[in-house]
């Protein structure tokens, strides 16, 4: 996910985006795709431009924004919280596994009518459909992180005097850091993903809600439209984790800064 | 009551699942002497030092320390372990620290200390340096520093220098020589090398062959201090020493050979 360093590799990925978007484009000017169902780039670029010129876009774009950012904090608190308690109490772990797997294989899109019911159109039904997505994830990944602590790291540690607590935080939270963090780049894409599918369900404002309402209107543009922004704001977010991620983990060997694809 | 036995073992077994590590183990560690555990692979050495460590319990018999029972964690040791023990995300400085803060000490109330171990281990210009930046000699400093800097009574080595090639081994034996006597720290190092047992220790323990390994005897090592470890494995003495004990350690490692192949 990192920016390549080789600056000819830039210029290569550049040119292939523009091809791509310039066969789409002229694809739809020849009559080869047809505009109905596909837009074109340059309408979509005008959309998007136009939305964020007349203002209509922000509130929907905020209200997709805290909800995401909502869902992902709380789910990361639970997540962490209850991945270092299972992971330290061998019987708890032991007594919630089952339930935790059950939980786990629903697909969480079936939770959203009845988050619908229990919580209104409002953001906190997103937000909770948000939730169970980011927390297994960062749960998972947590006690996995917590559990392959190297136990002679620990035993130095124990050694030199640390308390359960200074364990806790001199050990097990660092170490388990680069699984969290593995787990918070995948994650807040799921937020995302979650709350927008939540807000096309049904909603009254947020990028979902927005490219629901066009795709209502067979307005190809504004979906596709709805879909860059939305894009644009993972990507976003996305460098800013990776950021933080590089900062907290300066430690590590360059090489094997990212560990993705845990879930 | 004071003693002056560091550590005393007696009948020590450890079993785990499906077998048995060390078994009916008596030994007496003397306060401020240095004494090496030498035997062949997998015979229990490190086992034993985890137990005096209070890193594991014994299966069976007593653990002493200065003449008091061992529970838990023993908080008169430190330990240098055989892997890379440093953490990984904490600087050479912070590493090195380490003992001082979980002791509470404030980092500017530890920072003379510290200044003095980097430079004492040669790593003036690495002390904001991650492990993983080091090479492996340098790592093993700042893990001798960080046991050192809290100046515990005892220091359990787990061939803390296996890893190394063979000069960085001579000169990091030499620091760990000249450290241990300027105090009064009493060592229990783990060797599967008997010249190294010998050029170091004032007495070594030879285990026998494992499963359930015991002590087959304890040696004398009566060679002169300080040790130049450059020249006294020609020495004669060092080598009648050698000897004996090689002619009991033999016996064992073979034993070991014709169980594992």
């Amino acid at each position: 996910m990192r920016a390549p360093r080789d600056r000819s590799m830039l210029a290569w990925q550049l040119a292939l985006g523009a091809a791509m978007l310039a066969a789409w484009e002229g694809g739809v000017r020849a009559g080869v795709f047809d505009k109905f169902f596909f837009s074109r780039p340059s309408d979509i670029a005008s959309r998007v431009a136009q939305l964020f010129a007349a203002g209509t876009i922000w509130v929907h774009l905020a209200t997709t924004l805290i909800e995401a950012i909502l869902s992902f904090l709380i789910g990361v608190t639970l997540g962490v919280a209850a991945g270092f308690l299972l992971a330290r109490r061998r019987f708890l772990a032991d007594l919630f596994d089952p339930y935790l797997r059950v939980a786990n294989s629903l697909p969480r899109v079936v939770l959203a009518p009845i988050f619908l019911l229990w919580f209104g159109l409002g953001i906190w039904s997103k937000v909770a459909l948000g939730v169970t997505v980011v927390f297994f994830i960062v749960f998972f990944n947590t006690f996995q992180g917590v559990r392959e602590v190297d136990p002679v790291i620990l035993n130095n540690a124990r050694m030199l005097g640390a308390s359960e607590k200074q364990l806790i935080r001199h050990v097990l939270i660092p170490s388990a850091l680069t699984w969290i963090f593995s787990s918070l780049h995948i994650s807040i894409g799921f937020a995302i993903i979650a709350v927008v599918v939540g807000e096309y369900l049904g909603a009254a404002k947020g990028i979902g809600y927005m490219i629901s309402q066009a795709e209502g209107v067979f307005d190809t543009t504004g979906v596709f439209a709805g879909m860059t922004i939305l894009a644009v704001v993972v990507l976003a977010v996305g460098s800013l984790v990776g950021n933080l991620e590089r900062r907290l983990l300066r430690w590590k060997p360059a090489h094997s800064n990212t560990r993705e694809g845990v879930s | 009551m004071p003693s002056d036995i560091a550590v005393r073992l007696s009948g020590v077994s450890k079993s785990f699942p499906g077998y048995t590590a060390v078994s009916a183990i008596s030994l007496d560690v003397p306060a401020g002497k240095f004494l090496s555990v030498v035997g062949p692979s997998g015979c229990g050495k490190t086992t034993l030092l985890n137990m005096a460590a209070g890193l594991m319990p014994p299966s069976e018999g007593s653990i002493e320390i200065f003449g008091a029972p061992l529970s838990g964690i023993n908080r008169r040791a430190g330990y240098m372990f055989q892997q890379d023990s440093l953490l990984p995300w904490k600087t050479v400085r912070d590493n090195i620290t380490l003992g001082l803060q979980f002791r509470g000490i404030a980092p500017n109330e530890s920072a003379e200390q510290a200044e003095n171990w980097i430079r004492r281990v040669g790593l003036d210009h690495f002390s904001h340096h991650y492990p993983h930046q080091l090479s492996g000699g340098m790592r093993k400093r700042v893990a001798m520093a960080q046991t050192w800097i809290v100046d515990p009574d005892i220091v359990f080595m787990d061939e803390p220098f296996a890893a190394l090639d063979v000069h960085t081994r001579l000169r990091m034996e030499t620091e760990i020589l000249n450290l241990w006597a300027e105090t009064s720290k009493t060592v229990m190092f783990v060797t599967h090398d008997l010249e190294e047992a010998i050029a170091l220790s004032d007495e070594v323990a030879v285990l026998s062959a494992g499963p359930a390994s015991r002590i087959i005897g304890v040696y004398p090592v009566d060679l002169s201090r300080p040790r130049n470890l450059i020249d006294i494995k020609t020495d004669p003495r060092f080598l009648d020493l050698y000897r004996t004990i090689w002619t009991d350690l033999k016996q064992e490692v073979l034993k070991s050979y014709a169980r594992t192949s």
